[in-house]
């Protein structure tokens, strides 16, 4: 059926069925991927949000013949590159953009308040903005920025400010430009010709032996081209080591280990043949017994998941004589902690497109974390050798660990080298919360000692990670947690053990602050309840045990950076005092009117080992070109956090140039040198270190290029933008394109390498798991919670973090704002519930109305070894905020919680229990 | 996506009336649209029409008359919210809509579509029982009127038939002094997300104020259809509008109900346990309103 109406001022008509979503006419008949999808046309995310004669719609839940006549405004039609709408210049300047998959929905609904109301106070923008989730920044940034374009608009002078003295050059992030116009093209957003459409073919059942599979009919369906199934695989049907145990697809006679797990792939003409030829195959399943808890896994009549049994790996550290520890102590105290699964809910659902290209390298585009890694990964699973296959990496809206499983890569790779068509699978929300790793769930066991004075005796704790029904990378997370388990704390005695467990539960692996989290987590609750036993206050216990730079860290062996816990702690108190007051004359006046709310503040800490995945040894590439330009050449795959403009701004530091005078090619295999592994919170420190040392030496060789030519000293070339000058007389500047051409005539290789190498530091570090570089932080939280309800609002947040020096305190603020956002969401709200959990609709992810007020203090304890002082933080700044949160809320109650998430219904069961108790809240 | 081959748009109720009728049970009625459209990739619906209400003259209205404000069915949540009559006089209503998912939600959805849907807990439907509104049910026979609460036959089933019939208007008695109308909602997060309760109370005070002459409580999800506390209304009429009375009649409140637990919302027990406060918020906001005080909600 014929529908006209106009986007972006255009007339546009279209023939399709009337009631197909104006989203999947934007997207698929019009091309125009800067509206993007976030949930399967369910309404759940906002990020599909256009405007309909002027108002704010969600796409997805709009029948094109809605349209019928009437104007759609999508972010295309904002502004353009070169003529930026105030809106999205804001967003760009206040870094209200960091991965950027919500940004069209975010800007385009903003737009639908300003045109309609210019001046917007706070709860009107919040009104406007409540239905558009975003994952990355914590919201402050995209009100920050709002409020900016606003005063723009309105003719006012309002420019951003940054609180925080900028160090180094002025500077943006590089791709927000494509990202506020639209233009990005993620994976979603690509295609190709001749390009199919794969779907996998899930288990239903949690626990389940494979006994037949029938695809007869299903290949007989229209548009099926090829179904795929375990004996198709020419190479190995695994993830080798990053996951040992977890099949491409499950084969015939095998069993299926969770709810998901693939099992066949169709690979079909449009996503809906594929779909409808999965539900298809005829499979015959013999249910099994399952579990979700690590506890009941473990229990001695326990069903095996695995044949040698549910324990996948554990781990150990022990030193000291803990029962003298203990013997020793004026007070013991023994806890119990738990945490659930979580999803990463990035906005973007996994996808990924491989073809064969012209050379016949299998080239597969895919969010990753190291391409290196899911290039062997494809590569054995195919049977070839890695350089038969090319990884490339798109722009990626958000990952927070999810997306370093390669298994989608390796699955779209393989659907493409056996059809040698063009493939793409993009996973349905629902898939992505079925298929992709969750946070493993802990069951942590404390028990701790002290002296009457606040000094820590031992530490014994037991942990259990679930790892759900696969590894995942499950099998290295028992050192990152019993490394969080005793935090940056000096401990007479230790004796700390994790083990991971397999249950049917969804299978659990990278989430932001690996491992790390729950342990510090459970430690620093523990360490609350001792103050609160031994009267102290939160922080002098701290404070008086704090590690230093000279001490033995509670895994037994020196620290190899520098320490800023006790600056770090000091840099809160004042606040942290504050808080406590504010939180006193509160509660005072509401127990005296009678108003049925307290408040209650929180303090936690925490150590975290960055940088320990791969190599101590890592490379990248800068390169003169031809035209004058610098271009870089390194991995570290930019999922939102920023590194494509971290890694072009320590370059053009180095080579004293303007960002723009920088090209970038991150993370391609066909391109740039491998630089290891991208978890840990390691780009910056690794990766940057490589990309200044290989601008460093380019810089050295320009300038005795140069030299000649300028006819001065080496050390006097100087850099100014795309000229060098002698530094005496800056009007004799040669281009920088004259000076490539020199070398090309020298015979002279233009494109340097660059090494950033820990090794000597650390000669004797056979164990790059272990490699002793941490980073420290505090938060306090002020919380108020409802007593009738249980229902807890997180009002403020203070971050005080160690962060070596500020490279870029827009991004680091932005970055601090968004993991205490995302520890917002696991501390009160965020649970998958195994059977129940499907999607955004059953999942609960902060809107911006949680929002707290978070303040941030940049402590600077400049790193030795780390590039211009940097340490790395991503992950790190997340671990506080749970255990910050949920000591404020058992303050303000007077009753312990000690399990994740503090949901109104756990809040208001400890709210009975203190007043049964007869404690006067 | 299951689209139907047909969307119409007709500008008179009778054309819409008439087109239900030509197409014998296969066309239905759209409003907003944000239901119809889950249902219809659910395959729950498999219409082979849609027949919308949104560029019907006058539906689009709401309109104050002397003794009822009556509202168009293609009256979406926000422009209720936006309307100076209902935002100033009929905070329930208001303040329902603003609930309903996030504003770009209530920029399409509708009351009516809410009331045709028929799900037990939906925002705007709490808000029109306790306002004791009426509906217009038009085919092609017959317009009656009959009240909101009579449509109920299931969650998810109503007495209005979409595919025979069409919803044009919802009135319900106009009203200023001496009553006082309030919402409260509980769920998981603050916004975009269904409730684990809400409530929406209507409160009408006698001239001195001292007396509650007359109240409804309508609360949700705690049965298989809205309901309505029946006896903590009863126990209010003709008593004081004291905070004690409130209290008890909360507690009542929760004598009558029976909740189900919900495992990604809130257990039976935790729905019992908060239902007397949500309920005792609704009423004194209410009355506090009736008696001419202004507050803000929540
Ligand atoms: S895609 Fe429309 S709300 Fe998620
Ligand atoms: S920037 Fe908002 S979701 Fe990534």
């Amino acid at each position: 059926m014929p529908v006209s109406f106009f986007v972006n001022g255009a007339p546009i008509t279209v023939d399709v069925l009337p009631a197909t979503p104006l989203l999947d006419v934007l997207r698929i008949e019009l091309g125009l991927t800067g509206t993007k999808q976030g949930c399967d046309h369910e309404g759940e995310c906002g990020v599909c949000t256009v405007l309909l004669d002027g108002e704010s719609v969600r796409s997805c839940l709009t029948p094109i013949s809605k349209a019928e006549g009437r104007h759609v405004f999508t972010v295309e039609g904002l502004g353009s590159p070169g003529k930026l709408h105030p809106l999205q210049q804001a967003f760009i300047d206040t870094g209200a953009v960091q991965c950027g998959y919500c940004t069209p929905g975010m800007l385009v609904a903003a737009k639908g308040l300003l045109d309609r109301n210019p001046n917007p106070n706070h709860e009107q923008i919040i009104e406007f903005l409540e239905g558009n989730l975003c994952r990355c920044t914590g919201y402050k940034r995209i009100l920050m920025a709002v409020e900016i374009a606003a005063a723009k608009l309105r003719g006012e002078q309002a420019e951003f400010k940054n609180e925080y003295p900028v160090v180094g050059k002025e500077y943006r992030r590089m791709d927000a430009v494509d990202k506020v116009t639209g233009r990005a093209k993620y994976t979603e957003d690509m295609v190709m010709p001749g390009m199919l459409h794969g779907r996998v073919l899930r288990s239903p059942h949690h626990h389940a032996r494979l006994i037949a599979l029938d695809r007869s009919q299903a290949e007989k369906l229209p548009g099926v081209i090829r179904i795929i199934t375990a004996g198709d695989i020419p190479g190995e049907n695994g993830l080798g080591d990053y996951s040992r145990d977890e099949p491409i697809l499950t084969p015939v006679g095998d069993t299926a280990k969770m709810m998901g797990a693939p099992i066949a792939i169709v690979v079909a003409e449009t996503p809906q043949q594929a779909r409808t030829a999965a539900q298809a195959i005829n499979v015959t399943y013999e249910v099994l017994p399952h579990v979700f808890t690590s506890e009941e896994a473990l229990a001695e009549n326990a069903y095996p998941i695995y044949s040698q049994g549910n324990i996948l790996t554990q781990y150990s550290v022990k030193h000291g004589d803990l029962d003298q520890a203990f013997n020793e102590s004026d007070l013991t105290l023994e806890t119990r902690y738990q945490s659930s699964f979580v999803e990463h809910s990035a906005l973007e659902r996994e996808a990924s497109l491989a073809y064969i290209d012209d050379k016949g390298i299998v080239t597969v585009i895919c969010a990753n974390h190291e391409p290196y890694w899911h290039r062997n990964y494809i590569a054995s699973t195919l049977a070839l050798e890695p350089t038969q296959v090319r990884v490339i990496t798109p722009p990626i809206g958000g990952s927070f660990g999810g997306k370093q499983d390669p298994i989608l890569a390796v699955t779209v790779g393989l659907a493409s080298f056996l059809t040698r068509r063009p493939v793409r699978i993009a996973y349905t929300r629902k898939e992505s919360f079925a298929a992709t790793p969750k946070r493993h769930p802990y069951d942590l066991k404390y028990r701790i000692g002290a002296k009457q004075n606040g000094q820590l005796t031992g530490i014994h704790v037991r942990i259990n990670a679930n790892t759900g029904g696969y590894d995942a990378h499950g099998q290295y997370i028992v050192h990152f947690a019993v490394t969080g388990s005793g935090g940056a704390y000096r401990w007479q005695a230790v004796d700390s053990h994790a083990q991971t467990v397999y249950t049917n539960g969804p299978k659990a692996g990278q989430y932001r602050g690996f491992g790390t989290t729950q342990s510090t987590y459970a430690l620093e609750c523990t360490l609350d309840e001792l103050a609160q036993k031994l009267g102290m206050d939160p922080l002098e216990l701290r404070l008086k045990n704090a590690i230093e730079q000279s001490s033995i860290s509670f895994l037994g062996y020196p620290i190899g950076e520098s320490v800023g816990y006790t600056e770090v702690l000091k840099t809160l108190q004042p606040r942290f005092e504050e808080y406590l007051k504010d939180a006193d004359a509160y509660n005072a006046a509401a127990r005296e009117k009678g108003e049925p709310f307290r408040k209650g503040v929180g303090l936690a800490g925490m150590w975290y080992r960055f940088g320990k995945s791969g190599t101590l040894k890592v490379e990248a590439h800068c390169e003169l070109a031809s035209d004058g330009h610098f271009v870089v050449y390194a991995t570290a795959p930019d999922y939102g956090q920023g590194s494509n403009s971290m890694l072009t701004q320590f370059a053009a530091e180095i080579l004293e140039s303007s960002s723009d005078q920088i090209r970038l090619v991150n993370a391609d295999t066909a391109l740039a040198p491998d630089s290891g592994i991208q978890g840990a919170s390691r780009s910056t420190y690794f990766v940057g270190g490589a990309v200044c040392k290989a601008a460093g030496n380019l810089r050295k060789s320009i300038q005795a290029v140069a030299s000649e030519l300028l006819d001065c000293d080496p050390a006097d070339v100087t850099f100014s933008d795309d000229k060098v000058h002698p530094a005496q007389d800056p009007t004799k500047g040669i281009l920088l394109s004259e000076i490539a051409a020199e070398f090309d005539r020298m015979g002279r290789s233009r494109r340097i390498a660059g090494f950033f190498d820990l090794t000597p530091q650390f000669p004797d570090e056979k164990r790059p798991q272990y490699v002793p570089l941490f980073c420290t932080g505090a938060q306090a939280a002020d919380v108020l919670v409802n007593l009738k309800t249980g229902v807890v609002q997180v009002e403020r947040i203070v971050v005080s973090q160690d962060m070596g020096r500020t490279v870029n305190p827009v991004d680091s603020q932005g970055q601090i704002e968004g993991a205490v956002m995302m520890g917002v969401g696991t501390t009160i709200m965020e649970e998958v519930i195994p059977d129940a959990t499907t999607s955004f609709a059953s999942y609960y992810v902060p809107t911006i109305k949680s929002m707290p007020e978070i303040e941030i203090h940049l402590v600077e304890v400049a790193s030795r070894h780390g590039p211009l002082g940097v340490k790395g933080i991503g992950e790190a700044v997340m671990t506080p905020t749970a255990p910050a949160i949920l000591n404020a809320i058992s303050r303000a109650v007077q009753q312990r919680i000690r399990e994740i998430p503090a949901t109104p219904e756990r809040v208001l069961e400890a709210i009975t229990t203190s007043q049964k108790e007869g404690l006067m809240l | 996506m299951n689209s139907p081959a047909k969307y119409l748009f007709p500008t008179t109720i009778e054309e819409a009336a008439q087109a239900l009728a030509d197409w014998k049970g296969e066309a239905r009625i759209i409003a907003g649209g944000t239901d119809l459209m889950l249902d219809l990739q659910k395959g729950k619906i498999q219409p082979h029409c849609f027949v919308s209400v949104d560029r019907i003259h006058g539906l689009d209205q709401i309109r104050v008359e002397d003794d009822f404000i009556v509202i168009g069915s293609a009256v979406t949540f926000a422009n209720l919210k936006d309307h100076p009559y209902i935002d100033q006089h009929v905070h329930v209503l208001a303040d329902a809509g603003r609930s309903v998912g996030s504003l770009s939600i209530q920029n399409a959805a509708t009351l009516a579509g809410n009331i045709v849907n028929a799900m037990p807990a939906a925002d705007g439907v709490m808000a029109a029982v306790a306002l004791e509104a009426e509906v217009e049910i038009v085919d092609i026979e017959h317009t009656e009127w009959k009240p909101v609460e009579s449509l109920f036959k299931g969650p998810g089933l109503s007495n209005v038939d979409p595919t025979r019939q069409l919803v044009t208007h919802i009135r319900f008695p106009r009203c200023e002094d001496h009553r006082g109308t309030a919402w409260y909602r509980l769920g998981r997060r603050p916004s975009l997300t269904l409730p684990i309760l809400n409530c929406a109370v209507n409160v009408f005070l006698d001239d001195s104020g001292g007396i509650i002459q007359r109240t409804r409580i309508a609360l949700g999800p705690v049965a298989p259809r809205p309901f309505r506390a029946q006896e903590a209304e009863r126990f209010l009429e003709g008593r004081s509008p004291s905070a004690e009375n409130i209290r008890q009649a909360a507690e009542i409140a929760r004598g009558e109900t029976d909740p189900r637990g919900n495992v990604l919302r809130a257990s039976r027990n935790y729905r019992l346990a908060t239902i007397p406060a949500i309920v005792e918020n609704a009423l004194s906001n209410a009355v506090e309103r009736a008696l001419g005080f202004v507050t803000t909600p929540g």
